[in-house]
């Protein structure tokens, strides 16, 4: 988890928006960098709730553009860059499904040990279920007793382990693929069908392509306030839900509350005065401050968007309780 | 039904309408919203010491041709400001709080302090440009505002022990202020409902430079 | 000002702490994750509480390891890989050129047993052995019994890891369905499926958001004719459409026509009978107050029974219904579906980024068929009418990856007279909202 993938690390341009899906990446840029994200995706082992949510991650261009500008990212237009899907050679596509097909077996292994543990376990509820149940049964009428017997949950449904199989942990990519197999009867129980988070390999690593890096993101006139903030050390989140524009955290949202409802303005754009006393209130029921802010340069006056950043100015406002 | 009277009374004024009108300053326009928080801090409030500050914006310098006797709008008026001494403190920087809790100091130990005030109107228009021209105005005001210290030798009753806590403390202060830990200029923004059946409400809003960690209370 | 707002203050920090405790609402704690028994507990949807979170960042090592391991239960999460068990696989394959009939069906073109040509032409992946509980809502059958899965339904089911969609030999070589060889094929990864079916056929990642989401907790959601942006009705609007909705009180269409014609009541004292000259009641006997209030209701009111019924083509972008949504409990036959349970339009924050101005929500509303209160609940209860409304929609407010809905209703404050009800208005009081926040 400690470590660091190739930089630049391509974040994915898919239908105008920014997404990652390397586990590697998303957990290296949060670490490092302060960017969270939001993460959109469903959770394979819970797909049924909406708390817990999984790859990919969605940046905002904000999120996408500081990256770039620092380095540590470049833009891949995924839907290109899938064209090399077409022009695989035929050795590596090969070697790819081998690959594929000696991690399906291990994990075949794995699952087949944690599922024989897992019978054991609900054999020994199920005996305890019975006993119980033949003490109720005693007590009271049959009929409830069935009815308990009948509800244990079966357990050949649900195959997913209880901590992670590491597969595509990086790190511990089986060396060297064990000889395929590639019988055209397909032997159940034998190789499990894996759908990996993302197409590198087969695909060459993005960046060496240059053709297919695009130009910095474009970002809204509120970027500068959000590039400010975050070299100060805040996390940034997107804030609408909230009523403000950013949700800036004191440290990683994972477990640190907000601090600020943040609002960016132009240095000229007119503000009404009730915006204020709004946003003011707004943030004291929550127990977080409004803080507005702004640029004071316009983008005519500057180079570049980055020459905005370092003119910023912020206030933070509260409710004074009088 | 009532019958009518010939002659229709005259509405009494309130004392608030004779006080703006009486005021010296009712020729302009942002005068009246400046005595009419005054009065509220004054009386509602019951702060000390009030005072009226005019403060010049950097950006009428550069305006476009300010001409003598053209319609100003609240936008290009430099902003007034007022200043007073509240009974109570009105802010206390969290970490200060905390400090004070670990010294065992309390507000009232503590001289009162000066704060500034904005008075605003609801719809009246605001910008970045103007929070900073009074932010930039503070310190030359403030200086020229320094209380007189009140010498704690005067309560003869002196609690030794608690005169060091004290010490300590502004000592603190003085490094924060230096540090900034402590949050640095604030401000009180005031804005009087004066909207569509406005009644005159007058709201308070503490305003700091820079990113000031919310209190928790 | 200070006692009460004090109070209202007071009281907005209390529940602020309560709509924090929404699970959904902030950045989890994945460390939970590791506590959820993914095996044993599949019946039970209990979730965990939510972690504790400090104020701010101290130098204690304390933090510094809850954090690391915070972020190394995330890390796990979002590591779980995706399987199929050989027993249960469900394999598609991705068609980039939507749907076609199988390869080798010359000899199968005289066939008549087609099972409904009704396939999407926004379909672009297929199963050629469809097993499982999806299928009954979501995709399409063709004639040859391949069900075909728009973009937003392949998606969903690959991210869920219930699908596993291959690559077609044309675009990588190697196998295709044919030969019974589709060992050979690639199998699409997380990224090229979003890379491929994410902007196909109007598909955005706010909408694939709005439609996972709701997906994920059960609810069974369609596109709607709206989905299309740029569909028109095929028609113009006939000119005798207006004469069928001729309203009582002159106004224009719409909710927005109702401050026109407001407007048009204050400069036309020929429009009322008795203001302009008289007194407002008027001489006479008033046997009881109903009548004098009756006839003091000088201003016109809106009245949603009466208003413009609008093609749902009708309105906007973004402020028209994409989708339709069916309550878990509603059952559905993909073939006929009932009206649904909810219309929702999808908003993009970085698109549209005002709130919606009276005309469009009001366009959006007429698009809506007339849904008013009922029930026996709603019946007694005046608040609870207002709040339901006679037309309704969802806003689906997506900033970046983060969803908001919100429930908008046509209320009919005209409707409820006051003076005519016995007992005044009942229900609590601080439920006349005739706009709530779901979530």
């Amino acid at each position: 988890m400690d470590s660091t993938p190739t930089l630049p690390i391509p974040i994915s341009y898919i239908s105008g928006r920014y997404l990652l899906f390397s586990i590697d990446a998303v957990t290296y840029l949060r670490r490092e960098h302060h960017i969270c994200g939001v993460l959109i995706g469903t959770l394979p082992q819970i797909p049924q709730q909406n708390v817990f949510l999984g790859l990919p991650l969605e940046l905002m261009p904000e999120e996408a553009r500081l990256l770039v500008d620092k380095g540590v990212a470049c833009i891949v237009d995924e839907a290109k860059a899938h064209d090399g899907m077409r022009s695989l050679l035929e050795e590596d596509r090969r070697q790819y499904l081998r690959e594929l097909e000696s991690q399906g077996q291990h994990a075949m292994r794995i699952l087949a040990d944690r599922k024989e543990q897992q019978r054991e376990q609900t054999l020994r509820k199920l005996d305890e279920k019975k006993a119980k149940a033949q003490a109720a049964e005693v007590a009271k009428s049959a009929a409830g007793a069935e009815a308990a017997a009948s509800s244990v949950p079966s357990p050949a449904e649900k195959d997913g382990p209880n901590s992670t199989l590491d597969i595509f942990g990086g790190d511990d990519k089986p060396s060297s693929p064990s000889p395929a197999t590639l019988t055209n009867t397909p032997t159940p129980q034998q190789v499990m069908g894996i759908t990996p988070a993302t197409s590198y390999p087969p695909l060459p690593h993005p960046a060496s392509l240059a053709c297919e890096l695009l130009s910095k993101p474009d970002v809204p006139l509120s970027y500068p306030v959000f590039a400010h903030l975050h070299s100060h050390g805040y996390f940034l989140s997107p804030g609408l839900r909230f009523g403000c524009q950013y949700v800036a955290y004191p440290g990683d949202p994972l477990r640190f509350h907000s601090h600020f409802l943040v609002v960016s303005a132009e240095w000229d754009q007119e503000i009404d005065i009730m915006d204020i006393v709004n946003g003011g209130r707004l943030g004291t029921g929550v127990k977080k401050g409004f803080l507005l802010g702004g640029p004071q340069k316009r983008r005519d006056e500057v180079d570049a968007e980055a020459d905005r950043i370092d003119t910023v100015r912020t206030f933070s406002i509260e409710w004074a309780g009088m | 039904m009532v019958p009518q009277q010939t002659e229709s009374p005259s509405l009494e004024l309130s004392a608030l309408t004779k006080l703006i009108d009486s005021s010296s300053a009712s020729g302009r326009p942002l005068a009246a919203t400046t005595i009419q928080i005054l009065h509220n801090l004054q009386h509602q409030h019951l702060w000390t010491s009030l005072q009226i500050h005019d403060i010049s914006t950097p950006s009428n310098a550069t305006g476009m041709g300010n001409i003598e006797g053209s319609i100003s709008t609240a936008f290009d008026t430099p902003p007034t400001l007022i200043s007073g001494i509240p009974p109570h403190r009105v802010y206390t920087h969290p970490d200060e709080q905390l400090f004070m809790l670990e010294k065992g100091i309390q507000e009232d130990d503590l001289q009162p302090e000066r704060l500034f005030v904005i008075p605003t109107a609801q719809g009246q228009p605001w910008s970045l440009r103007r929070m900073a021209a009074v932010f930039d105005a503070l310190p030359s005001l403030e200086s020229s505002q320094r209380e007189p210290v009140i010498s704690t030798e005067a309560t003869d009753t002196v609690d030794s022990e608690k005169a060091k806590k004290l010490d300590e403390y502004y000592e603190r202060k003085g490094h924060a202020r230096v540090t900034k830990e402590w949050g640095t200029k604030r401000v009180l923004l005031a804005m009087v409902n004066k909207g569509m059946g406005g009644e005159g409400t007058v709201v308070y809003y503490i305003v700091q430079e820079g990113e000031v960690k919310p209190r928790q209370n | 000002m200070a006692d009460a707002d004090e109070d209202a203050i007071r009281g907005t920090a209390v529940q602020a702490t309560q709509i924090e405790t929404d699970l959904s609402d902030e950045t989890q704690d994945f460390r939970l994750l590791n506590h959820l028994n993914f095996l044993t507990d599949t019946s039970s949807s209990s979730l965990p509480r939510r972690g504790e979170k400090d104020f701010e960042p101290n130098p204690t090592e304390f933090q510094a390891d809850v954090l690391s391991s915070s972020r190394q239960a995330m890390h796990n999460a979002l590591a779980y890989p995706r399987l199929h068990n050989p027993k249960n696989q469900v394999i598609a394959f991705y068609a980039p050129d939507g749907p076609a009939p199988p390869p080798n069906v010359e000899q199968d073109t005289g066939k008549t047993t087609g099972r409904g040509a009704s396939v999407s032409p926004d379909a672009c992946v297929y199963v050629p052995n469809p097993k499982g509980q999806y299928f009954k809502t979501m995709g399409q059958a063709d004639r040859w019994g391949r069900i075909w899965l728009l973009p937003e339904e392949a998606l969903y089911l690959l991210e869920r890891g219930s699908l596993d969609i291959r690559w077609p030999a044309e675009v990588t070589g190697g196998g295709g369905e044919e030969g019974a060889d589709h060992e050979l094929s690639i199998p699409m990864s997380l990224q090229a499926a979003y890379a491929r079916l994410m902007g196909r056929g109007g598909l955005t990642l706010e909408r694939f958001s709005v439609f996972t989401g709701l997906r994920r907790i059960g609810y069974s959601i369609y596109r709607a004719p709206g989905w299309d942006d740029l569909a028109e009705v095929a028609a113009p609007a006939d000119e005798n459409r207006k004469d069928a909705y001729t309203q009582p009180l002159r106004r224009g269409p719409g909710l927005a026509g109702i401050l026109g014609s407001l407007f048009d009541w204050i400069h036309d004292p020929t429009s009322t009978s008795s203001t302009a000259a008289g007194p407002v009641v008027g001489c006479g006997i008033h046997r009881n107050y109903a009548d004098v209030y009756r006839k003091l209701a000088l201003i016109p009111w809106y009245d949603p029974t009466l208003a413009t019924e609008r093609d749902a083509l009708d309105t906007p972008a973004p402020f028209r219904v994409i989708f339709h949504v069916y309550k878990p409990s509603t059952s559905i036959k993909k073939s006929a579906r009932p009206p649904p349970d909810f219309r929702i339009a999808v908003i993009n924050t970085r698109e549209q980024t005002t709130a919606p101005t009276l005309p469009q929500l009001g366009a959006l509303l007429e698009s809506t068929p007339l849904d008013p209160p009922h029930g026996e609940k709603m019946e007694r209860q005046m608040y609870m009418r207002l709040r339901h409304g006679y037309r309704n929609v969802i806003l689906a407010v997506v900033d970046q990856g983060v969803t908001s809905f919100l429930r908008v209703a046509d209320a009919a404050f005209g409707k409820e007279k006051l003076y005519e009800s016995k007992n005044g208005p009942s229900g609590p009081k601080n439920s006349g909202n005739y706009r709530k926040k779901k979530r």
